[in-house]
């Protein structure tokens, strides 16, 4: 029997005690091979150890309200295969332990707006004011005045009267020149290019196009939000057309081939001012300088007139009869509308102020299909309407003192740090985003803000998490810390919404991408 | 060192009135303007002195505007007055060590301006004084910014008081310098200017002290009996502040060692400039650096020169590598704690809403290793000592200004809110007062509306109940397969009870 290792010097004490201990090391063995597979398929659906990464944290946050002490989760082939408190990680696994951390869902941002192109190449620091820096690098300290009339960038439309408002002491009726510091108008002009606003501008209506074809999927901006935590996003085009291109739920981190998990999705409306009011350019047909009499629509008259047109010209050519007249969309963008109408492809439309938003309300009404509240800072004011639309809200960023994209707009002004709170309290399902911002204003800290203002931390993360996954349809794969969905995960050095926390693991797809331990 | 300013001792003098005053303006109740108490007692909470250990269920016991004890059996006076503190942090105020948002314009256009006062600009009325009080720093050391060569006198102030006299807590802090080039000027330029200004003090010295021996000569009958070397050097030791004409006097002032010199430095160049100029002129005991950019580069040189540093406002330094492309990402404060600097912290509300808070700050140096202690000291003890207050601000000790901040947890959580704020033993805000905080927390229901909070359903957040319903979507649905959805259907939450 080779199985027993016969000494070599034959003894005939020991060979016979050998025997004896060669039925007991069969035995043995034998129970072994028998009760291994059941040991080890006991708490999990893991197979075999070394294909398993076991994280063990201090506390899990599930992401629907539910934490686990102690808790372990273990992940293999991309997916969550077990959760539980104090759960037997398999020999052989790889493991991240973090004793005084905890554990989340990846964080999800609903409304990203996320930097395609990385602005001339070059980092911002802090506030996201690419453009200014360049402008002043290449130009010099005082380029303020090649700002205001540098067609490129002309933000205000009498901009070249401002030169005549300094020696008048007059302030801009438009955009409040000199009153601003000069560069402040560069800030604006910086906040609208420099967070990441795509939106094709040949027409009005651009359904038909999809974000994703501009979107650059190693563009640094999505690692600076992996770092943040945030492991899923829905890169949102801006709110310069009236009815945009579709946005694209993507993965912030993983290999650029896997990164894209839904390459069209919601269409993106805007029943605001951004369309006629804070865009660069609105291309007239014939091109050329814009001025006030060749951008298009002009008021919120035009926007709702533009919208309303899309959607009954959508019927109409789904029904075989000729479209025409002025600011028609293209075939493909009716289409794409009457699935909209259809209730097949989901519609978002970003409204701030309080008409806005019963413009919305009311307009999709008239068709009769539902859609997604974008940011909605007035909302405090219409929350019975917004319950009885049965609109989801996607709120933010929470800030007291506008940036970026909202800068420039006046209808950030009456925002009230109530919102967030008197929603959920109203049951309306809502999800808070940080929209273009990031590391101490990213949706991690968004989150954190709203605690501070009164929110229960679990409803905060779980407007991070769970419901901006429900929002978007993908939470049966993500949003949660299940058995069952994919493997995104953020361990903290802390607990998640105190500042003295950060992330220090990200796992996207089951596979650890940032490691800051 | 003399300090304007009505005195403490002067107990329920103008500085109580006036600050009582002050809330009652605030806080839009009526008061009768009663005096004070004498005595304060901070009782149950968790004292952090910052000169020593947390202490739980602590008590810190004030005595006309003084601290007098702090611990955990201390006496507590029949006639004091106790605030209780029960679940709530007690620390020293905050110290803003560097800030001109109380001045009408940051900077003078005149490049070397030593003779100016930021006294002659501080306005008590502005907005920046009440969040100081708000967000729970008890001084605010107003200085003019950074477009300089050389800058005028600071002062260090309390966020509170009707008048500039009333505020202030001390005059003649600092001359405010920058060995960073003025906008639309070079470095070369800019050392010209700061050498040429001292080089400029020792001509007009010279010239009055020999005017001034003259005169000494004359009055004594006498004629002057020495070439011009020598009379100078007599009169030198003849002359007096009032001899000096403003344009002389705070130089003259700062190389006696009465006036701090905050030099600024933008980059890492300018520190080590900042450095050997401050030996030259013989004032590199009262420096203090602040730094910007990446100055952070110059730590060790820092630290070998002995300085203090303001760090920021913003604490993260970012670049990106130019061959890689990488995003670079450096925590300033760790990397002087490294070296061993003390510095300090600023409010930096220009990148985030969060980082305004000083206790915020702190708290990310908390988040990337720096202890508890070396934090809460950078906003409190740091500063205290740099402006050369050390032994009346930045701690809860025996002795010092009664300046306390309240609040309703620990000050590296979030979630805390400045509950009380007293400075010099006298309640200057209290949260439950202040109608602006409350107006930017409220709904707002302008043109009357269907009420306000009282018509919403009195709720916990509903979504914890919606999820835990089985088979439940929450209100509204998703994006996704959402089908042909009619608007109209409604949230399927209501309240169980209870507040937020």
């Amino acid at each position: 029997m080779n199985t027993i290792n016969m000494p070599s010097t034959a003894n005939q004490r020991t060979r016979r005690r050998a025997g004896a201990r060669g039925w007991r090391t069969i035995a043995s063995l034998a129970a072994v091979a028998l009760l291994t597979p059941w040991a080890s398929a006991e708490n999990t659906q893991a197979s075999r150890g070394r294909d398993v990464l076991g994280v063990r944290v201090g506390t899990v946050h599930v992401g629907d309200g539910r934490t686990i002490e102690n808790g372990v989760v273990l992940i293999e082939g991309g997916n969550i295969v077990g959760v539980g408190g104090g759960l037997a990680i398999p020999r052989g696994a790889t493991v991240v332990e973090l004793a005084e951390g905890s554990l989340t869902p990846g964080l999800i941002d609903a409304f990203a707006r996320v930097e395609s192109r990385d602005a001339f190449g070059q980092e911002t620091q802090g506030r996201r004011r690419g453009l200014a820096e360049i402008i002043r690098q290449i130009h010099g300290e005082h380029s303020t005045a090649f700002a205001c009339t540098c067609t490129g960038f002309a933000m205000c439309p009498g901009s070249h009267l401002h030169a005549s408002y300094e020696d008048d002491g007059v302030t801009c009726p438009l955009c409040a020149y000199p009153k601003h510091a000069p560069l402040e108008l560069l800030d604006q002009a910086s906040g609208l290019v420099g967070s990441g606003m795509i939106t094709e501008l040949s027409n009005e209506v651009a359904a038909h196009t999809s974000v994703l074809d501009s979107m650059n999927l190693r563009s640094p901006d999505l690692r600076r939000l992996a770092e943040g935590g945030v492991t899923t996003v829905f890169a949102s085009p801006d709110s310069s057309a009236v009815i945009g291109p579709r946005g694209a739920i993507l993965r912030t981190a993983g290999p650029v081939q896997d990164r894209v998990i839904e390459p069209a999705g919601a269409v993106h409306a805007a029943i605001s001012s951004d369309p006629y009011r804070g865009s660069m350019s609105n291309a007239p047909p014939f091109r050329g300088f814009v001025t006030a009499r060749t951008r298009r629509p002009n008021t919120r008259m035009g926007v709702t007139w533009v919208f309303r047109k899309a959607f009954v010209d959508a019927e109409r050519h789904a029904n075989g009869l000729p479209v025409g007249g002025a600011e028609t969309a293209p075939y493909e963008a009716l289409d794409v509308l009457w699935g909209v109408r259809s209730g097949e492809i989901p519609l978002r439309v970003h409204a701030r102020q309080k008409n806005d938003i019963e413009s919305a309300i009311r307009l999709t009404g008239e068709f009769g299909f539902g859609f997604t509240l974008l940011e909605a800072t007035e909302a405090f004011e219409l929350i019975d309407e917004i319950r009885a639309a049965g609109v989801p809200v996607i709120l933010g960023p929470i800030e007291t003192d506008p940036t970026g994209p909202r800068r420039f707009s006046p209808e950030t002004r009456r925002a009230s740090l109530a919102t967030f709170g008197a929603l959920l309290d109203a049951g309306i399902t809502t999800a808070l985003t940080a929209q273009d911002l990031r590391d101490e204003n990213g949706l991690a800290r968004q989150a954190m803000y709203a605690v501070r203002n009164g929110v229960d931390p679990q409803a905060a993360l779980r407007a991070v998490t769970l419901t901006p996954a429900e929002i978007l349809g993908v939470s049966d794969r993500l949003g949660s810390v299940e058995v069952g969905k994919q493997a995104d995960l953020v361990v903290w050095s802390g607990d998640p919404l105190s500042p003295t926390s950060r992330p220090v693991v990200v796992i996207v797809n089951g596979r650890v991408e940032v490691d800051r331990r | 060192m003399h300090r304007l300013g009505i005195g403490r001792d002067v107990f329920g003098g103008v500085l109580a009135g006036a600050v009582v005053g002050a809330v009652c303006l605030a806080s839009d109740l009526a008061f009768a303007t009663a005096p004070p108490p004498e005595r304060v007692a901070f009782t149950g909470g968790t004292v952090l002195p910052v000169s020593g250990p947390a202490i739980r269920n602590g008590t810190v016991l004030v005595e006309r505007g003084r601290i007098v004890a702090v611990g955990t059996d201390v006496e507590i006076p029949y006639d004091a007055f106790e605030v209780d503190c029960t679940g709530m942090f007690v620390m020293p105020g905050m110290i803003d060590p560097h800030s001109w948002d109380g001045l009408d314009v940051p900077n003078e256009s005149l490049p070397v301006a030593p003779f100016l006062d930021v006294g002659d600009a501080l306005d008590p009325s502005s907005l920046f004084f009440e969040n100081a009080l708000r967000d729970g720093v008890t001084s605010v050391h107003v200085i003019q910014a950074n477009n300089t060569v050389i800058g005028g006198v600071s002062r260090v102030v309390h966020p509170i008081g009707l008048n500039v006299d009333e505020m202030t807590a001390r005059a003649d802090v600092a001359i405010k310098m920058s060995t960073t080039p003025r906008r639309g000027s070079d470095r070369m330029v800019q050392m010209v200017q700061l050498r040429d200004a001292f080089f400029q003090l020792d001509e007009a010295i010279g010239a009055l002290a020999e005017k001034k021996y003259e005169e000494k000569r004359e009055k004594d009958g006498r004629s002057v009996d020495v070439g011009p070397e020598e009379a100078r050097k007599r009169g030198r030791e003849l002359l007096e502040d009032k001899d000096y004409d403003e344009l002389h006097l705070n130089l003259v002032r700062l190389r006696r060692g009465d006036l701090g010199a905050w030099v600024y430095t933008g980059s890492a160049s300018d520190v080590g400039a900042a450095i050997r100029f401050a030996k030259d002129q013989g004032f590199a005991e009262q420096t203090v650096l602040i730094t910007d950019g990446d100055a952070h580069l110059a730590a060790r040189e820092v630290a070998a020169a002995g300085m203090p540093v303001i760090i920021g406002p913003s604490l993260f330094h970012r670049e990106r590598d130019p061959i890689s492309g990488e995003l670079i990402e450096t925590f300033i404060p760790k990397v002087f704690h490294d070296v061993g600097v003390t510095f300090a912290l600023q409010p930096n509300p220009g990148d985030s809403f969060a980082e305004r808070f000083l206790n915020y700050q702190a708290a990310l140096l908390v988040r990337q290793g720096i202890p508890r202690d070396a934090a809460l000291a950078s906003i409190t003890l740091n500063p205290a000592r740099m402006l050369g207050m050390g032994e009346r601000l930045g701690s809860l000790e025996e002795g010092k200004d009664a300046n306390i901040v309240v609040l309703t947890g620990d000050p590296f959580d979030f979630a805390s809110r400045v509950e009380y704020v007293y400075i010099d033993g006298v309640l200057a805000y209290e949260r439950a007062s202040d109608v602006r905080l409350q107006e930017l927390l409220r709904l707002q229901q302008p043109g009357g509306g269907e009420g306000g909070e009282a018509a919403r359903p009195a709720g916990t957040n509903n979504q914890n109940n919606n999820n835990a319903r089985s088979g439940d979507r929450p209100a509204g649905g998703s994006e996704r397969g959402a089908g042909g959805r009619r608007p109209g259907r409604t949230g399927t939450g209501t309240g169980t009870g209870g507040g937020r």
